[in-house]
């Protein structure tokens, strides 16, 4: 008894010796971390980082959009947040007005948001879109068509969502450059959503999802470093093929940030720690991450070029505006267009075959990357109201049905015009109908788009339509078409919510019900 | 009674032995690691950690070259990594030093520190000129343009090529897309539009010094005058120099020699420097220089000078090593940077030897200087904040 030397005499003979002496481990320093939870993965390497730095990180994992609200300049709860993407809360920071000093931040690692298919699907999407690069795009308009059904994590809690809500948003957009507010005001990828059946709070518990249920998808877009880890797993009947959509990505970098200046030291340590070769060799091997040191000798499986990097969004209004439209599947809602069309005269002729070449992109045929995004799309209803001096016809359409964008087309080619032009009665049987259609299912989101080519001279005055009570939720976006009065379309459109737009001066007639598609 | 513990000696018991003599051993062979290395001769002298703040220049004390070097004089730089213009606006009393990559900021600090009276000892060790590094698929499609014209110098795969700022201007305010202007022919389509990538304008110098370019050229290559241009001038070019939303805060050299770089950084503005130390080391690597990389010279030229402020006179010593002590400075062009020797009077030739002596291309750069070229700093602070619209 008594006779053995503890260790811990040896060690503080050791250290009065030698100030270096580096046996043993001194207590650990604790970090609070406010971690994105796709970070659970590195897990088994804290029990490393402990050792070899002295400092243990106590890890909290949140969704990483709550993890970025929970990050409040100057009233941070936590020493350190590591993230997936600190964009969200940069954005914020720059619109709060805070100004004080903005947390250290150090990228760790990246890993593109991408969309991983079943290669059936992936092949299927290739064939009917003639392109061998997918872009998002062509995802957009096989999920209008009903050709692909994909998960996606909720943009609202999950950064891969934000990501991806914001690389799809930017490529519909099509303008090469940052979104802005105006490029995001109306909806263009409610067809693209129209294919989205899987939905999670995070990417984590989505993937878990799809696992159980991988009939109820065909695909999922996630981080690169998600899909391969999940195709490594075994856990997939089928693995899934990654694709980098040609029209670009969006990239998390994972930045640690010090949100506690008091804890420098422990932080300087887990970031060296973290940035050093061998530790990014290892990221990369557990994680499939791609490592920030381009020294280190990428894996296989990420030696694929990741395409061109798409540009995030810097101001706050244009995010809240994606986030507002976004809806998780499987809340009921549904689209109809109310389509008003003049059926005068005066649309004999070129004007008409415009219409119908119109009409003809919406439902497929325009395969420029906007169309593809605006087309009709899977359970759309499209209503047509033909008018003359009076209501000539009016007959709905549900996409996606058999034959159904054939007889619409059918039915904008007939012929049958009047010779008169009553804009504001007709006008005033939309508004009858979608009363209508909103009592039947208040979930239904409903729009009206009018376009004319004449002056109104029969039926009810401007003046007159708009003294009647109407439904103030849905807005009249008008496409000004031959001769019609723009003044008098803008007048009225504004005073519904919506606006006019003019096919005359600069876009054909399919380029103008583009610009107002998706507005509502 | 009970007798207490044996009386063999605690040092000859062979537990005692078997625990401490290996532990013995270790520190004596890390010591002589240590001696070996250089790094440390016993406490002659105590070591002196200096805290400075910095942006880009945080590289040089990075270097385990120019840590050793340090060292032999008994310093350590204990780096925190910011950015020009956030250690210009904000709190900077903690530290011995600061070291800005340019001049806007340096001035800010300095009149801070005049009017506080606050010591304040000024190095300008070096210069460094701003350039836009790209690959080559993207260079080859300015100069199909007519933007962009290779170096003579640089040989049959030029690594220099001069870019004429107007041409290029007039691309990105078009809103032309690296397809509408040919990409395809040489490389992946990519539909962004035309721009260089800068770091965050609120906070580096390489953005301010970009964003003094573009007004530059804008303004039919004058400076601007007063206050009331330099607001008309900064909504006229915001355009050229705000559509790429949000940019990375800072560090956009480490995606750019990514393998991944061709996709997330095409066009970056950076430091000559940052692109020499890569190539240098690239070509230490693999006895050859990286082809694909290269850089793309503005025309005009605008050159950034980097300064150390020592804000505590232990930081004096450093300063001083930086300009005189002929190691650290052949270290220091080894890295990249255009020497000076004295205030005025323009680089020496050492960068251009470290470069011929490595049979490395030496760039051909005019002797143009920066302050002539760049606005008065109230003038960009005014500009920065329009074009940014920066928290303070």
């Amino acid at each position: 008894m008594g006779r053995r030397v503890s260790p811990a005499v040896a060690l503080v003979v050791c250290g009065l010796l030698f100030a270096a002496c580096s046996v043993g481990e001194p207590a650990p320093t604790r970090i609070s971390v406010l971690a994105s939870s796709d970070l659970v993965d590195i897990r088994p390497m804290l029990e490393e980082l402990r050792q070899k730095t002295g400092v243990e990180l106590e890890m909290d994992y949140r969704g990483t959009v709550q993890a970025n609200e929970a990050l409040e300049p100057g009233h941070y709860r936590h020493d350190v947040a590591w993230l997936s993407s600190d964009r969200y809360f940069q954005v914020k920071l720059k619109g709060s007005g805070y100004e004080g000093v903005q947390p250290l931040s150090v990228e760790t690692m990246f890993s593109p948001v991408v969309i991983g298919l079943r290669r059936g699907t992936a092949e299927r999407l290739r064939r009917v879109t003639g392109n061998s690069r997918l872009s998002w795009a062509d995802i957009a308009d096989g999920a209008a068509r009903g050709l692909l059904r994909f998960g996606m994590a909720d943009p609202r809690t999950d950064s891969n969502g934000l990501a991806a809500l914001v690389g799809v948003a930017t490529a519909a957009a099509g303008t090469g450059s940052v979104l802005r507010p105006e490029d995001v005001s109306c909806d263009r990828l409610r067809g693209f959503f129209s294919g989205e059946t899987l939905t999670a709070e995070t990417s984590g518990a989505l993937v878990e999802k799809f696992v159980a249920a991988q009939d109820d998808a065909d695909g999922l877009i996630d981080h690169e470093s998600a899909l391969l880890s999940l195709n490594a797993s075994g856990r997939l009947r089928e693995p899934l093929e990654i694709i980098y959509p040609q029209d670009g990505i969006v990239m998390s970098d994972y930045p640690i940030l010090l949100l506690n200046p008091e804890k420098r030291a422990a932080y300087d340590k887990v970031v060296n720690w973290l940035k050093s070769a061998p530790v990014q060799k290892e990221l990369m091997e557990r994680t499939l991450r791609r490592p920030l040191d381009p020294e280190v000798s990428r894996d296989p499986r990420l030696r694929t070029p990741v395409g061109n990097a798409l540009y995030f969004p810097d101001q706050k209004k244009v995010i809240d505006k994606l986030l507002a439209n976004y809806e998780s599947p499987g809340t009921g809602t549904s689209d109809q267009v109310l389509f008003v069309l003049d059926f005068s005269a005066s649309m004999k002729g070129a004007r008409i075959a415009a219409l119908r070449a119109a009409f003809a992109g919406l439902g497929g045929a325009d395969d420029s990357p906007t169309g593809k995004f605006v087309r009709f799309h899977r359970g759309e209803v499209a209503t047509v109201i033909r008018f003359g001096g009076r209501v000539l016809g009016e007959r709905s359409f549900t996409v996606g049905q058999d034959g159904s964008m054939n007889d619409l087309r059918d039915f904008v080619a007939d012929g049958g015009f009047d010779n008169s032009t009553a804009i504001w009665s007709a006008l005033d049987h939309a508004y009858r109908k979608a009363g209508e259609l909103i009592a039947d299912d208040p979930r239904r989101r409903v729009s009206i788009v009018l376009m004319t080519d004449g002056r109104n001279n029969a039926g009810i005055s401007a003046e007159e339509f708009l003294r009647r009570r109407r439904s103030s939720s849905v807005h009249t976006y008008a496409v000004r078409f031959g001769d019609a009065d723009l003044s008098e379309l803008g007048r009225v459109t504004a005073a519904t919510g919506g606006h006019a737009v003019d096919a005359t001066s600069r876009l054909s007639l399919l380029g103008a019900f583009k610009e107002i598609r998706g507005c509502r | 009674m009970t007798v207490l513990s044996s009386p063999v000696k605690l040092f000859l018991r062979k537990r005692f032995l078997r625990i401490f003599v290996p532990l013995m051993v270790f520190p004596v062979l890390g010591l002589g690691a240590l001696v070996h290395e250089d790094y440390l001769l016993l406490p002659l002298r105590p070591v002196v950690t200096l805290e400075g703040s910095m942006a880009s220049k945080a590289e040089l004390f990075d270097d385990e070259e120019v840590k050793r070097i340090l060292m032999r004089h008994n310093l350590r730089v204990h780096s925190t990594v910011s950015s020009s213009r956030e250690i210009a606006v904000h709190e900077i009393s903690q530290y011995d030093f600061v070291f800005p990559s340019g001049q806007p900021a340096a001035e800010l600090i300095m009149a801070e520190r005049r009017s506080g009276n606050l010591h304040a000892a000024e190095y300008l060790p070096f210069v460094s000129p701003i350039v836009i590094a790209t690959f080559r698929q993207y260079a080859q499609t300015l100069l199909d343009n007519g933007v962009a014209t290779p170096q003579a110098s640089s040989g049959g795969d030029p690594l220099y090529y001069d870019i004429d700022m107007k041409k290029f201007f007039a691309l990105v305010r078009e809103r032309k897309s690296w397809n509408d202007i040919g990409i395809t022919r040489h490389g992946a389509p990519n539909g962004n539009n035309i721009l260089a990538h800068t770091s965050d304008m609120c906070e580096t110098n390489s953005a301010g010094t970009y964003l003094g370019l573009a007004a530059f050229v804008e303004n039919q290559g004058k400076v601007v005058a007063n206050g009331a241009e330099a607001e008309a001038l900064a909504k006229r070019i915001k355009p050229l120099l705000t559509e790429l939303g949000q940019t990375a805060p800072k560090g956009i050299f480490t995606p750019y020699i990514a393998p991944e770089g061709a996709g997330i950084t095409l066009l970056v503005v950076v430091y000559e420097h940052q692109y020499l130390a890569y190539q240098l080391s690239f070509q230490a690597q693999w006895g050859r220089a990286d082809s694909q990389r290269v850089l793309l010279y503005p025309s005009p030229h605008f050159v950034t000078q980097p300064e150390l402020i020592a804000l505590k006179s232990r930081a004096d010593r450093l300063g001083e090593l930086l300009m005189k002590d002929p190691e650290l400075r052949r270290r220091t062009a080894e890295l990249g940077y255009r020497l000076l020797d004295g205030p005025g009077v323009p680089p020496s030739q050492d960068l251009a030897r470290v470069l011929t002596e490595r049979h490395f291309p030496v760039p051909v750069t005019e002797g143009d200087n920066t302050r002539s070229l760049m606005p008065r700093v109230d003038d960009l602070e005014k500009m920065i904040k329009i074009i940014a619209g920066c928290r303070k």
